[in-house]
């Protein structure tokens, strides 16, 4: 009982540790974050005042970067809801240290995601028009609904299972912090005490959120790859799309999970609760993904070039043998076969090499964003030269700027909200120490 | 002698001025070698087919056979002002070039047809204006099928269910703040 009670002090101390302590290194990676986000500001004050004519975008190929980065934003956005959701469907007891980063990565890459498309449009005013001229006929109010939707029921999926955490914050940190975080935990933990009546609410809503929330996710990818699969281009004519985009979606979510929970670790000294066992297994899950996108691709690929339609023949020398073969190779053999490699092999089966594998995947996920929106577009409609892109400086510094209010708000939501999902840790460790009879400890109940 | 070679001087450019300011404006008229008779209805309906016929004869009154005729619209498209080339036609024995036109926008328009003189080689081109009344919706989408139920409806009703389910999950917030107003115990105390 004491050692449970000792474990559970230990867990909340890490817990609270960020909250209560932040040195200069993380000011210094404040200010650096701000600076690129600032350049970005730069940047996107010239495209305002010049127009789109700064960016490489031109009327043929109209879509570029900032579509290619919507799209990895919104398929990273599925670290958390898929990830967390099945995990705690599947009754996974592993996932409990891990659903906290990965229900925030979800709201905060939705944030990102979503700022690229109204970056994309170039006149900002004009998201109005989808609002006001908008037809449900269109795979575009599609896209909108479900963003908005799945945006809403992901920062309710984060907060819900938050409120005992944020409880213990508000309780723990009463009176040794500043008044606007006291208020804030005081706001946001709904008055609870752990009583009988709030855990059933709690639990219920979670139960409820947690199936609500995969079917959501899984119509956010598909309707986003509908916006290409429904325009008429040779390239993206596939019934496929749909799970692929969800596919890939999941598996770019689970590479960009590791990253984070890798350098949220080494930062807040995380190594009990998050473990090497959390990087395998999560290791394990992105392998298995890179399988079913290697699937996707030759069944893809296949049937295109099988039947070979007008246009197929350009598009499939582009990716293989021309302007985009080096990247489509490297996300083909680094980003899908090596994930794969690196988890089979026990030498690197460990924290680096599932780290590593995650950083591969995570770039070759952002190059087969890029190849899909560039190369569809590329492929000449008539019989004319092929178009080409490449992106400016102001798209560079806009994803630069968007990658990094990414990585700000992490780093902001780390000095505010507790990161570990204590009651469920605990609840873990008492399930897995205290089947011998020991007192369960009130991991829902908050302390004085 | 001076006042000789002036005057001559001033008297040569005098006629060769009037002369270049004549040619000027009686070239177009000496250039055309043809007669054109262009005879467009002056208005058409949206979307239905106009006939736009195009005579050509010789200055002897001869049919100009094998003379291509294009046809351009003034328009404006997307804030640029210009001429839009919408069809050719060769004129047959009798002279005349027909182009079948199908307006897709209402209003007034400005036609002007173009054509090459034959053996001078010279471009000549000759305007009219014609008035397209109508409101009717050109496009047509080239399949349709209605599947009863598959339409915006489903769409919302499945939009108000997930948002419904989301509602709910609201209620259970009040829930839960009413029940921590409510099952206070001497053990624990509200902070913060």
């Amino acid at each position: 009982m004491v050692a449970l009670n000792e474990w559970q002090e230990r867990l909340e101390e890490t817990a609270l540790a960020p909250v209560r302590r932040t040195g200069p290194r993380f000011w210094a990676l404040v200010a650096f974050l701000l600076a690129v986000i600032g350049w970005g500001a730069y940047a996107y004050s010239v495209q305002l005042r010049d127009g789109l004519i700064v960016t490489g975008m031109r009327d043929r190929i109209s879509w570029g970067l900032y579509i290619a980065t919507f799209v990895f934003f919104i398929g990273i956005s599925h670290a958390g809801t898929l990830i967390s959701a099945i995990l705690r469907v599947s009754q996974a007891r592993w996932r409990t240290p891990v659903t906290r980063l990965a229900e925030f990565i979800t709201v905060v890459a939705l944030i990102c995601g979503a700022s690229f498309v109204i970056i994309d449009l170039g006149r900002p005013d004009r998201v109005l028009n989808v609002f006001i001229y908008g037809r449900w006929q269109s795979p575009i109010i599609w896209d909108v609904l479900a963003i908005t939707t799945y945006l809403t029921a992901s920062v309710t999926y984060l907060f819900v299972p938050m409120i005992p955490d944020l409880a213990l914050f508000r309780d723990r940190l009463s009176g040794k912090t500043s008044r606007w975080r006291s208020g804030l935990y005081r706001v946001l933990a709904i008055g609870w005490n752990g009583n009988v009546t709030q855990r059933r609410s709690l639990a219920s809503a979670i139960g409820v959120l947690m199936i609500l929330i995969v079917p959501i996710a899984v119509s956010v990818h598909t309707v986003v790859s509908w916006i290409f699969a429904m325009t008429l281009r040779v390239p993206w004519d596939s019934a496929l799309f749909g799970a692929f985009f969800v596919a890939g979606a999941i598996f770019s979510g689970i590479s960009i999970l590791i990253i984070v929970m890798a350098i949220l670790r080494r930062a807040y000294h995380l190594e009990k609760y998050v473990t090497e066992k959390h990087f395998v297994y999560l290791g394990y899950l992105m392998a298995t993904f890179a399988a079913i996108m290697i699937y996707g691709n030759i069944s893809e690929l296949l049937v295109h070039g099988y039947k070979f339609a007008e246009g197929v023949e350009f598009h499939f020398r582009q990716l293989f043998l021309a302007d985009f073969a080096p990247l489509f190779w490297f996300y083909l053999v680094g980003g899908l076969v090596g994930p794969i490699v690196i988890a089979l092999l026990p030498a690197t089966r460990n924290v680096r090499g599932m780290v590593a594998a995650a950083i591969l995947v995570t770039l070759a996920m952002w190059i087969e964003r890029y190849v899909i929106v560039v190369t569809g577009l590329r492929v000449p409609l008539m019989p004319y030269e092929p178009a080409s892109y490449a992106p400016t400086w102001v798209e560079w510094s806009l994803l630069a700027a968007g990658l990094a209010l990414f990585a700000l708000l992490i780093a902001v939501f780390t000095k505010v909200f507790p990161i570990i999902a204590v009651w469920e840790v605990a609840e873990d460790h008492e399930a897995t120490v205290g089947a011998s009879g020991i007192a369960r400890p009130a991991a829902l109940e908050t302390k004085n | 002698m001076n006042v000789i070679a002036r005057r001559t001087v001033r008297t040569v450019i005098g006629f060769v001025s009037v002369g270049v300011v004549a040619a000027a404006l009686t070239g177009p008229v000496l250039a055309s070698h043809v007669h054109v008779n262009a005879t467009v209805p002056s208005d058409g309906t949206l979307g239905e087919m106009i006939r736009m016929p195009v005579a050509l004869q010789a200055q002897d009154g001869a049919p100009l056979q094998g003379t291509t005729v294009v046809f351009y619209l003034h328009a404006v498209f997307a804030g640029v002002t210009g001429q839009a080339e919408i069809g050719r036609a060769v004129t047959d024995e009798t002279g005349v070039a027909t182009l079948v036109y199908r307006p897709r926008l209402a209003g007034h328009h400005e036609l002007r047809m173009e054509y090459v003189t034959p053996g001078e080689g010279t471009v000549e081109e000759v305007s009219t204006a014609f008035d397209v009344s109508g409101g009717k919706q050109l496009y047509r989408p080239a399949a349709r099928l209605d599947i009863p139920g598959i339409n915006g409806g489903l769409l919302i009703a499945v939009l108000a269910t997930v948002w419904s389910i989301l509602l709910w999950v609201a209620f259970r917030f009040i829930a839960i703040a009413r029940a921590g107003g409510e099952a206070m115990t001497p053990g624990q105390h509200k902070t913060g």
